[in-house]
């Protein structure tokens, strides 16, 4: 999807430096264009991706957006304190905040199993960074309603870092998304339940919501009725976790 | 004896707030005469996650064993928790 257009008030820029604006691959932008997430638009002979910079800056003011960038820059923004939970306390707060929010469009139900999903994944990022944030301590913590979807980020040391602790063969990522993922297994030892993740994911598989879940160079995408662990290799890496629910098909 | 889970909150979520429930229960606990059944209520709780569960739940199911009856778990996050916990 895209539009054809030669005439337009906006600064054009390439489909390099938009994917350097926004931290992301070309072949994203493409998929994004495809999607009808991200629209670019086709100029000159050959019809290549050309994009808004004005589109840019909304889609970099976009939760998502912020969060990515916030996770994975060297030299991250201050967050506004609307999306930053420095402690667990602010976290709690705001989680109980979404759950209201939450119950004015969905069962309780659903409220319960969405607020779950994001107070498990939330309050990991706390759990095993503890006394060690590389350097901001806390999680971005934002929501839209509107736009069905709740994303957290960390700046914390990943989930290899931290598995690694108790599985030293663990040699990159996608082994300890997966084990993350599908076994009984904490970093924090000698405490013998770490069974978090494997909770999300039970939860995603059965109902009609999905998680997209980034740790260092891996990423996990996860579906109702998933059997299988989807992870890919990406080319941004994020130091800490990042993750987007989304419950798009509720009303 | 009855533990309304409710009086520790309706959004149990945290481990800390697990580990500070069991904490703080402790000395009801210890008054309880040895041998009485222990009911735990979800009434009214719409949040579990394995996170509190495992520093509450653990080791109450620990230490009184077939003396504890979870009751009023229809709640989905409750079920998902508890599935969870039993493997």
């Amino acid at each position: 999807m895209h539009r054809f257009t030669h005439i337009t008030m906006n600064k054009l820029i390439s489909i390099g430096q938009a994917a350097k604006l926004l931290g992301v691959s070309i072949d994203t932008l493409r998929r994004w264009d495809l999607a009808g997430r991200l629209l670019s638009i086709r100029s000159g002979p050959r019809g290549h991706r050309f994009y808004n910079q004005s589109d840019i800056d909304q889609y970099l003011k976009e939760i998502e957006a912020v969060a990515l960038n916030w996770a994975k820059s060297i030299n991250p923004i201050t967050l506004n304190p609307d999306v930053y939970c420095q402690t667990r306390d602010f976290f709690q707060a705001r989680l109980e905040k979404l759950q209201s929010e939450l119950s004015k469009i969905t069962s309780i139900e659903t409220v319960s199993l969405i607020t779950a999903v994001a107070g498990e994944i939330g309050n990991n990022s706390f759990d095993h960074n503890l006394g060690n944030w590389p350097d901001i301590p806390g999680v971005f913590f934002s929501y839209s309603i509107q736009n069905r979807k709740v994303v957290l980020a960390d700046r914390g040391q990943g989930i290899l870092t931290t598995l690694k602790r108790v599985r030293p063969e663990l040699i990159n990522s996608s082994e300890a998304l997966k084990t993350a993922f599908s076994e009984t297994i904490s970093g924090r030892y000698p405490e013998a339940r770490g069974n978090g993740l494997k909770f999300v994911r039970s939860i995603i598989v059965e109902g009609p919501f999905s998680l997209f879940f980034q740790t260092g160079d891996s990423q996990l995408y996860l579906k109702k009725d998933d059997v299988e662990l989807n992870i890919k290799q990406t080319t941004t890496i994020i130091k800490g976790c990042f993750a987007v629910i989304n419950f798009e098909e509720l009303l | 004896m009855k533990i309304e889970i409710k009086k520790f909150g309706t959004t149990l979520v945290s481990r800390p707030a697990g580990k500070e429930a069991w904490l703080a229960f402790q000395p009801v606990l210890k008054e309880m005469p040895s041998g009485e059944k222990i009911i735990v209520d979800f009434a009214e709780v719409v949040v579990l996650t394995p996170s509190w569960a495992d520093e509450f739940l653990t080791p109450l199911k620990n230490k009184f064993k077939d003396k504890v009856e979870l009751i009023n778990t229809n709640n989905p996050s409750i079920q998902a928790t508890l599935s969870i916990l039993v493997e």
